[in-house]
């Protein structure tokens, strides 16, 4: 059986634990996160026919005064970043989280998630940068925790992009 | 050889040839001799060329070989200069080694014997150089060590004392008395009881999780998620608490919640944890610890290439299985020394409640049958009701007290409850206390027994004589004889003469006179103070006597009148004998008429003696 660590990272606030809630088996309540800073869910994901186990490291999301644990993120074998549609500080702070990923871990497979994608009448967030991240080779999806849009095919591409 | 004889015999056997071949067969055979001594070394010592002095072939050997001859001195320089040749293998050694290395383990083989006897020499010749570079491993190595083993030790210590004072420690500090073993052993014994629940082993960098196993029945969340959180856990403590210089820091190896304990082992590419329940030996860390170093050994290439397919690992479980330990109380088989002293405190007070009960049997037996002999005592039950023994029966007033005799058998009043009926006895003995009691005998008079007959003897007062008759006269039908036969009647002489001296006087009377006539004061004198004598006498004897002064009348006259004469007579004389100072109540009175004559007659003379008075004595008590 295949198991891969996916860590799931963005900027405070974002979203990110209740965006996969619904979708991972969970057993560990969310003060994991405020104390030791990371949260361990699962999920499993077909690709062809092989199931793949994915250990989802939920990491807590980065502000001022915190930035993402890196030591959390050795050893993954991809990400997500989170990112709120609603806040277009985040996508720079996801944007920097990649930045750092990749110097202390190199490239790896990584999908961004613009969540809140059902709150377009605030959307902050402009096309523009997001399109130019899309032609340097990001994978982006829009995710929306409270219809689950979007979810289920981020886990399903994050996962083909990491066992191919 | 072989060929060393063909080419003799190629050389030899050319006799018969024309002298121009022959000379081309030696030729030939000179060369193959030349090749041959090119080729071994041994034959070109043993057989010199026979191709010298030839200019022709020397021209033509430079003018082939030349570049190889070349060639070849430059590499037998290389080879016979060792700088030269050392210097060609140096350029080599280490790709050789690699490629031996690579091939099989017969170069380890080979240079460890090497490789040991440098490092003995090395370490002979100056230990300095390995102590600067064993120093930074060694320190961390022995500190780990010696603070696991104290922490182990401290871990113990602590559950001793904490043992020491209970109830358990005492039950403990009995069992190493008993034993003989020391009690740190005991406490051992009792508190090495655990088992190992999980094994999770894990890939350090990503928290994958490589194999789990767990003990049948134990029960746990997603192994999967449980390895990622132990290891955020590790790296977050290695993180928080951890020294930033410390390359190999460590994260938690032990942390307790209540009865569980998680032992974790770092290895260099994995992680093993242990959840065990209970207090495991320390020897289980040493098991851990050389699983996982045996894992590191053999999988080190498919765990630093691992990428989350557990399959490349091949067959953990079978790896991890054996450090599924445990260790179960054993069940106490012996019998507790209580269990043999219930059944003896039983046995024994068993025992001695039935030794008492006995030993209490037999005093009321005894009790009993002491009743059963005593005169006057009849027992009609004696039964044992309640654990009291109760004894119920007749029992005449003049026999033994039962309360001597249940003192005789050591019975107190709470063991023996009695209840006795009063009733008179005919028994002899019984009946001749009751005549002691009764009759009082004078000293001088001795009851005894002579069968069921009573005898009396020796000698008594007359009047208690009679007494005793009187009494033997009302005894109840079938009650023992009584034998007077046998007593005196014994008086005092003083008492029988004075009584007869006084019986013996008369006073006579004029015709119808009630008063005696003067003159007879003398008499009444001399009577009464015999009578006093006779009194105080009879008192000396212990009885009393009393005196009937009976008046007489001569049959002249009415009968009715003489009556009353003859009573008259009587009272003047007991008037008289009061004047004297004789107690009156003493002094009966009796008229007896003319019913008693001391004549019967009806002379004159003969009538005078009738009119009289006379003095009887009775004695009483």
């Amino acid at each position: 059986m295949l198991q891969k660590k996916v860590c799931v990272l963005g900027a405070f606030g974002v979203g990110k634990t209740t965006l996969v809630r619904r979708f991972v088996e969970s057993i560990f309540s969310e003060a994991y996160l405020t104390t030791v800073g990371v949260k361990i869910d699962k999920k499993t994901v077909r690709v062809g026919s092989e199931p793949v186990t994915l250990v989802l490291w939920d990491i807590a999301g980065e502000d001022a005064e915190r930035s993402v644990r890196m030591n959390y993120v050795r050893g993954a074998s991809g990400y997500f970043l989170v990112a709120d549609g609603t806040r277009a500080e985040t996508l720079d702070v996801a944007s920097s989280i990649q930045g750092r990923v990749t110097a202390e871990v190199g490239g790896l497979p990584f999908l961004l998630l613009i969540n809140k994608s059902d709150l377009q009448e605030s959307w902050d967030i402009a096309a523009g940068p997001v399109e130019s991240l899309e032609r340097s080779g990001w994978g982006v999806v829009r995710t929306s925790a409270k219809t689950g849009e979007g979810v289920e095919e981020a886990f399903h591409e994050l996962t083909r992009r990491m066992v191919s | 050889m072989h060929r060393l004889s063909l080419a003799r015999g190629a050389a030899s056997g050319v006799a018969e040839l024309s002298p121009d071949d022959a000379r081309t067969a030696s030729r030939l055979a000179d060369l193959l001799l030349e090749v041959a001594r090119s080729v071994d070394r041994d034959m070109a010592a043993a057989f010199p060329s026979r191709l010298g002095g030839d200019p022709q072939l020397d021209a033509l050997r430079s003018l082939v070989l030349e570049q190889d001859r070349a060639a070849f001195a430059s590499l037998r320089e290389k080879i016979d200069d060792p700088q030269q040749f050392a210097e060609a293998i140096s350029a080599v050694l280490a790709n050789a080694l690699a490629l031996a290395e690579a091939r099989d383990d017969r170069l380890a083989a080979v240079l460890a014997p090497a490789m040991e006897r440098a490092a003995h020499v090395a370490i002979r010749k100056d230990v300095g150089p390995l102590v600067g570079v064993l120093y930074p491993l060694v320190g961390p190595v022995i500190r780990k060590s010696i603070a696991e083993s104290l922490d182990g030790t401290l871990r113990r210590l602590n559950q001793a004392f904490k043992d020491s004072f209970s109830w358990r420690g005492l039950k403990w500090r009995l069992e190493a008395y008993r034993s003989g073993s020391t009690y740190a052993d005991v406490v051992l014994k009792h508190t090495v009881v655990y088992r190992v629940e999980h094994l999770f082993l894990i890939q350090r960098e990503s928290g994958l999780l490589l194999e789990h196993v767990a003990a049948p029945q134990a029960e746990t969340q997603d192994p999967h998620m449980v390895s990622g959180m132990l290891t955020a856990i590790q790296d977050f403590v290695r993180d928080s608490f951890g020294n930033a210089g410390d390359a190999g820091r460590s994260g938690i190896d032990s942390l307790r919640l209540g009865d569980l304990l998680l032992w974790c082992e770092e290895g260099p590419l994995a992680l093993l944890a242990a959840v065990i329940r209970g207090n495991p030996p320390e020897s289980l860390h040493g098991v851990l610890r050389e699983t996982l170093a045996g894992i590191h050994q053999d999988l080190r290439g498919p765990l630093e290439s691992f990428n989350g397919d557990s399959a490349t690992l091949g067959d953990l479980t079978s790896r991890l299985s054996p450090c599924l330990q445990q260790q179960e109380q054993p069940p106490d088989t012996r019998l507790s020394p209580w269990l043999w002293a219930i059944p003896l405190a039983i046995l024994v007070f068993g025992g001695a409640w039935l030794a008492y009960r006995t030993l209490i049997s037999y005093r009321v037996d005894s009790y009993v049958q002491a009743l059963r002999s005593e005169p006057g005592v009849v027992v009609t039950a004696a039964e044992r009701r309640y654990g009291t023994w109760h004894v119920a029966g007749l029992r005449d007033p003049l026999s033994t007290d039962p309360a001597v005799l249940r003192q005789k058998s050591k019975l107190s009043p709470e063991q023996v409850v009695e209840n006795w009926e009063p009733y008179e006895a005919l028994n002899p003995a019984i009946v001749m206390k009751r005549l002691a009691a009764t009759l009082n005998p004078p000293r001088g008079v001795s009851l005894s027994l002579a069968g069921r007959t009573i005898r009396a003897e020796g000698s008594a007062p007359e009047h208690w004589v009679e007494k005793a008759r009187a009494l033997i006269a009302a005894m109840p039908a079938g009650a023992p004889s009584i034998d007077l036969s046998r007593l005196k009647d014994v008086q005092d002489p003083d008492f029988i003469r004075l009584r007869d001296a006084l019986q013996a006087h008369v006073i006579t009377f004029a015709s119808s006179a009630p008063r005696p006539p003067v003159g007879q004061d003398a008499v009444l004198d001399a009577i009464a103070s015999e009578l006093s004598e006779l009194i105080r006498v009879a008192r000396g004897l212990g009885f009393s006597v009393r005196v009937m002064i009976v008046g007489h009348a001569d049959a002249t006259g009415q009968e009715t009148s003489n009556l009353a004469l003859s009573a008259a007579r009587a009272e003047v004389v007991r008037s008289m004998l009061k004047s004297r100072g004789i107690a009156p109540h003493l002094l009966l009175v009796r008229s007896a008429g003319t019913l008693e004559p001391e004549q019967v007659s009806s002379a004159g003379q003969e009538l005078a003696t009738n009119r009289r008075v006379t003095f009887t004595v009775s004695t009483s008590d």
